[in-house]
């Protein structure tokens, strides 16, 4: 290829396309329901080509939207074939198997139509904030209580929006009005993904992807297998345990790094329990893939080509892999230990290069009003990152997911909750050269003197802290217990009496490299802020310069 | 009358005296230690140059970026924070969230007040306003012994919920100026910036407090320094969003200076915008480094309450402090003539954020630099002329630019020539700032096609037309000598303030006479800001509400207007919503709630009068020898007509002609006119005839 004009032509179209689709999140973004989605970004939008391969994706969102979106657009149009669809017509699911692995996750595909024939599909996904069952908690049995399952249909036929779904949407919704203008404002985002692809293609005067879609997987492709050569071939093992619902649950992976590819086995992962924190194979996947190109190929834009390098499976039926009708709605909990249990592995290609693990797990904090007032309310308790080699672990903040926490005043304005406090919990950072990130500790109550129900389902590391590396101490394990006595063990539903208060304290990141080795002055200033205790100054740290000079 | 703006930079100090017959400029090093040497030792040179004294000065000016620089470096005052018990690291935990996914690295910048400097006390209002625990004077009187024993300058206080009632915060006020004394700043969160979201306002408090005591010192000494000259003219100074204020108002909220300099180039495109008559007005302004983009409509630049100040993570949003004060809406985009190309790993061709700046500069300009940049791939295409670039100050080497771009790009694309790959680099440039334009048009809610593209600094002529094309834009508009910049904006600046409220109340709940009982006092007062500087007379008064369905984060502002007794209409306010929202989102919603979020009032004094036109005498027109000009989707050069700025009065010319200025270059591309307008400007339609 040796003409200017196509050159130049590829590559605007490239940074159009992602550009596209960032527009896309962030409209969605500010239009979705629910303080958590907005503030989380739990949501997702890709372009396609006509193969239904992703060609470009915005970089908000989570990494368990990013990724799952890629293969749900071809699985979608396995069930509706493109020659069956017309202009104007929108597909929609939240099938957790063909979507982002649970019913509140909404995928909508767009086709975009040029000269009488699909040139291109435009996809978003986000989360919804109730579509039924039993609401967001773990205490479903089957996905069959978790919701309602749409499988692959219209949103829309031509100009008609598909009303009768979106009135089954709404009956079995607890916020109907908000579940339908999510729905519609996927729907919206779509056209405007649509009309700005057109544009672009009349600008640059194509009839269709196909050459810009070669370009960007061929560079993609090669920009990855390039990136992996870095990490020595080999096969590595790593095994993470986490608390389970009510028993430990063992997550294992046999990875295998050979010529610019990365396959990774899950099997020997423990199988799928019967309450709602498995997570389907699409999800774990996904979070994978997202802890192996973070640490590899962090500059590689997601596309079909360079999620292609790196392969995730597992026999059926496990935690990681479980099968309809297994409940899935915290899938959560498993799907983001998944980066931890990749980066595990990596350390031994790679060691001394390699975060420690971190708190895991988003602590969803899911409470609603369990007296005369009725409300429900979702938030987040982050705790720490792992340490990194060279910095110190991010504290309060998540690693994998990309969420933040909603502010403790728009919470309050939202439900009739009252925070007591909400501040870094010391020593819970893992010890080490680098110190893992710190946990928090967060108290609640009701601010109208009434009972409380929550849902614990995503309270993870209660039992075993992040493993720090390279000679890190292990960041503190979580805690979570009520004022009246009762300390939460488990994922299940607690009931906060009037009165009462819940007590969090998040886990620490894992530390990095031998604590003897942290900088005196990092060691003094940690102590001055109050982030560690003399105790852990002394004893793991060996005291500041300050207190080695006391006689 | 004789006025003077004072624009102090991080490099520069640039000044403009303007009187009813001329206007001069100057150009100093800005003196970082005490800025006002280097500005007063400048404003002499041009009163000398003027034959005028200090005493014949009526009014001065004043932009300065010292705030944003003492952030940036952590040079400002030592500074506590006192907040509500239990929540001391909100400042510290900020949004609890990486900006980067996949950066593994990031950094946070640490807070400007450190953790043992933050202390919790008694006291808590909830949502809704109502105290739950006040404040106790004994443990204030503990707190103050600390303040004291840590030798603290200055004082931010934020309460949970201080925009709802902000009672707690003035008691508490109150008993520690009883027992610090006046020589301690104290700064008030709800004073501010009273607004909801605990992060964005702790945050914002803290930053005033911080650089207030180091700008009320310099403020003091500069008009010392002033009246000890004789000077005794009106001083104002350039806030954020484009307006001007009192030195009272300044050294009370510094905050709300930072971006003061960035205002002044936007004052100066919304004053041409309206001498041209522009209602829709894009202003880009491509510099050095970057280039700067504003959405400007009826002569109002846009401005927002989000902003974002020393960003420590290479340049990333989200990496910085958020400020929530009035700041003109620019979007700054990593492409200016100094922005680097290259290939990266995956064989992408890349133009920008890199940036060799002035120094090194491009490869052509041999002043140490050797990649090759935007500026060098105007050299190879033709689109400059090598003769007499910058009016001659800088001597271009253009075989440097070509053997860059045949390195860099040529060569590794496997291109045939140099020319392409530098057409290929412009390209990818104006793509790039037509991208943002269209990304932050969408943000805005606005149509960009139906903008005028008013483009400026030394690279807006070159690159406009194509951007133009690019968003469906038919008219742009190259200012006269718009290389002054940000120091003549100063002095079209209208004298302003602006003050929000949160609100956070559905629309049915709220009770809106109490609320505009409320507005009408923050009108008054507001009123008065602005009044005591320009008078009272014919004050234009704007008061604006942002609404949202209940739940969701899209916003829509809507103007509120105002009858005779100054009191907001609320009228009909839910109807223009669900129209306004259909207008963003597409559709409207059934059945969900509209909720009030805030409420901003801003008054500003009438637009001054034109000041003399800009233009000067011209010669008698003539035409340059025409010029090839590469182009890339003709695949060849094409032949440019080439004509001198003034030659161009009385005409219009149809493109391709380029026209050429000491400072600057425009490219009239085919397909488009160019004439000269009144004040000087050039004008350049698409398909006119």
């Amino acid at each position: 290829m040796t003409d200017a004009f196509d050159i130049v032509a590829q590559n605007v179209l490239w940074n159009r396309l992602v550009s596209v689709c960032e527009e896309q999140a962030n409209a969605l973004m500010r239009a979705a329901f629910g303080a958590i989605v907005r503030e989380a970004g739990d949501l997702s939008a890709g372009v396609f080509n006509a193969e239904g391969q992703m060609l470009a994706q915005a970089v908000t969102g989570t990494p368990g939207h990013v990724n799952t979106m890629a293969a749900s657009v071809r699985a979608m149009l396995d069930q509706v074939p493109p020659e069956g669809l017309k202009p104007g017509d929108a597909l929609v699911t939240n099938d957790p198997w063909l979507g982002a692995g649970h019913v509140f996750d909404f995928v909508v595909v767009t086709p975009a139509w040029r000269d009488g024939r699909i040139v291109g599909y435009l996809a978003s996904t986000s989360h919804i904030v109730d579509v039924g069952g039993r609401g967001w908690s773990a205490e479903a049995g089957s996905v069959f209580e978790e919701g309602v399952t749409f499988p692959p249909m219209h949103l829309r036929r031509g100009r008609a929006v598909n009303e009768e779904f979106l009135a089954i949407v709404t009956a079995n919704s607890r916020v109907p009005h908000e579940a339908r203008g999510d729905i519609l404002s996927l729907l919206s985002c779509n056209d405007t993904g649509v009309r700005r692809l057109l544009a672009l293609m009349e600008e640059y005067a194509l009839a269709d992807l196909a050459s810009v879609s070669d370009f960007i997987f061929e560079r993609s492709a090669e920009g990855t297998r390039q990136a992996l050569l870095r990490a020595p071939e080999g096969t590595y093992e790593n095994t993470i345990e986490l608390d389970g619902y009510d028993a430990p649950i063992r997550l294992r992976a046999r990875m295998t790094v050979a010529e610019g590819r990365i396959e990774v086995d899950l099997a020997g992962s423990s199988p799928a329990v019967g309450r709602g924190i498995n997570c389907p194979l699409t999800y774990s996947a996904a979070y994978a893939a997202f802890g192996i190109r973070a640490l590899l190929t962090p500059e590689i834009p997601n596309n079909a080509a360079s999620l292609a390098a790196i392969r995730v499976s597992a026999p059926p039926g496990l935690v990681v892999s479980a099968e309809r009708p297994s409940p899935v709605t915290a899938r959560h909990v498993i799907g983001q230990a998944l980066p931890d249990l990749m980066l595990g592995c990596l350390e031994q290609a790679l060691p001394g290069e390699v975060l420690a693990e971190s708190s895991g797990a988003l602590w969803t904090m899911s409470l609603s009003g369990a007296g005369e007032t009725e409300f429900t309310s979702l938030n987040v308790a982050l705790g720490g990152m792992g340490a990194r080699p060279g910095t110190d672990g991010l504290s309060t903040t998540a690693f994998p997911s990309g969420v933040g926490a909603v502010p403790v005043e728009a919470a309050e304005v939202a439900a009739p909750l009252l925070y007591h406090s909400k501040e870094f919990a010391p020593d819970t950072g893992g010890a080490g050269q680098y110190r893992g990130g710190l946990g928090q500790e967060i108290v609640i109550g009701s601010r109208i003197d009434e009972p409380l129900s929550l849902s614990a389902a995503a309270f993870e590391r209660l039992s075993s802290g992040p493993a720090g590396r390279a000679g890190g101490a292990p960041g503190a394990r979580g805690a979570a217990r009520i004022t009246d006595g009762t300390t939460i063990t488990d994922k299940g539903i607690y009931r906060i009496p009037a009165g009462a208060r819940l007590v969090l304290r998040t886990p620490g990141g894992g530390g990095f490299g031998d604590p003897a080795k942290r900088e005196k002055s990092a060691v003094a200033r940690d102590l001055a802020h109050g982030l560690i205790s003399e105790e852990t100054a002394e004893t793991i740290y060996q005291g500041t310069d300050k207190g080695r000079q006391r006689p | 009358m004789v006025r003077i703006s004072i624009d102090i930079g991080g490099t520069f100090t640039d000044l403009v005296a303007e009187t009813a017959e001329r206007m001069a400029s100057a150009k100093v090093l800005t003196s970082s230690e005490a800025p006002e040497v280097a500005a007063l030792e400048g404003m002499a040179r041009l009163l000398e140059e003027l034959s005028l004294t200090p005493a014949d000065v009526t009014g001065i000016v004043h932009g300065t970026t010292l705030a944003t620089n003492a952030l940036i470096e952590r040079r400002g005052a030592r500074t506590a924070l006192v907040t509500t018990k239990g929540f001391r690291d909100v400042l510290e935990m900020r949004h609890e969230k990486r900006f980067d996914q996949y950066a593994l690295d990031i950094r946070m910048p640490e807070p400007l007040v450190p953790r043992p400097l933050r202390f919790g006390v008694t006291e808590r209002v909830t949502a809704e306003g109502a105290v739950l625990a006040a404040p106790d004077p004994a443990e204030l009187d503990a707190l103050c012994d600390q303040l004291q024993a840590e030798g603290v300058e200055a004082v931010a206080i934020g309460f949970l919920h201080a925009y709802k009632r902000p009672d707690h915060e003035r008691q508490v006020a109150e008993h520690l100026r009883a027992r610090l004394g006046p020589e301690v700043t104290l700064c008030l969160s709800a004073e501010v910036a009273g607004e909801i979201r605990e992060y964005e306002r702790f945050s914002t408090v803290c930053a005033n407090a911080y650089v207030r005591p180091l700008m009320a010192r310099y403020l003091g000494r500069m008009l010392d320094a002033l009246s000890v000259q004789g000077f005794n003219g009106s001083f104002l100074m350039m806030l954020s969003d484009g307006s001007l204020t009192s030195v009272d108002q300044a050294m009370r909220f510094p905050i709300r200076l930072v971006e003061g300099g960035p205002a002044g180039g936007v004052a100066l495109a919304a004053h041409v915008a309206r001498q041209i008559g522009s209602q829709k007005t894009l202003s880009l302004d491509i510099g050095g480094t970057t280039a700067k983009i504003c959405f400007i409509e009826g002569g109002t630049p846009k401005t927002s309450r989000r902003f974002e100040i020393a960003r420590a993570w290479r340049d990333t949003k989200g990496s910085g402090l958020p400020v929530r004060v009035p700041t003109v809406e620019l979007v700054e985009i990593g492409a200016g003539g100094g922005s680097i190309a290259r290939i990266d790993t995956l064989g992408r061709l890349k133009a920008g954020p890199q940036s060799a700046g002035s120094t090194p500069g491009p490869a052509a300009y041999d002043r140490g630099g050797d990649a090759a940049t935007i500026t060098d791939a105007h050299i190879v295409t033709g689109n400059i002329d090598p003769e007499g670039f910058a009016g001659g100050v800088i001597t271009l080497r253009p075989e440097r630019a070509k053997a860059a771009l045949t390195r860099d790009i040529q060569a590794p694309l496997e291109l045939p020539a140099p020319e392409p790959a530098a057409a290929g680099v412009i390209e990818l440039a104006d793509e790039t700032m037509a991208n943002a334009a269209r990304v932050h048009g969408v943000e805005l809610g606005l149509d960009v096609a139906s903008f005028d593209l008013l483009v400026s600094g030394g690279g807006g002529g070159l690159h406009g037309a194509r951007i133009a094309d690019k968003l469906g834009i038919r008219r742009i508009i190259v200012p006269q000598d718009a290389g002054v910049g940000s120091a003549v904006g100063f002095l079209r600046s209208p004298v302003a303030f602006e003050r929000a409220l949160s609100v956070v109340t559905l629309l049915e709940d709220a009770d809106l006479s109490a609320l505009a009982d409320r507005v009408t006092e923050i009108l008054t007062e507001v009123r008065g800001i602005v009044g005591e500087v320009a008078g009272p007379e014919g004050l234009e008064a704007r008061v604006t509400a942002e609404l949202r369905y209940q739940g969701q984060g899209l916003e829509v502002a809507l103007d509120l207007p105002l009858d005779g007794a100054e009191r907001p209409d609320f009228d009909g306010l839910e109807a223009r919503f669900l129209q306004r929202y259909a207008e963003v989102a597409g559709f409207t919603l059934r059945e969900i709630p509209v909720e009030l979020v805030s409420i901003s009032v801003a008054v500003r004094e009438p637009d001054r009068a034109a000041p003399a036109p800009l233009g000067r005498p011209e010669p008698k027109p003539r035409r340059n020898a025409p010029r090839e000009v590469f182009d890339l989707a003709a695949k060849g050069p094409i032949s440019y007509d080439v004509v001198a700025r003034p030659a161009l009065n009385g005409c219009t010319l149809k493109g391709p002609v380029v026209v050429v200025e000491p400072q600057t270059t425009t490219l009239v591309r085919p397909g488009w006119t160019v004439r000269r307008a009144d004040q000087g400007h050039l004008v350049m339609e698409r398909g006119a005839p």
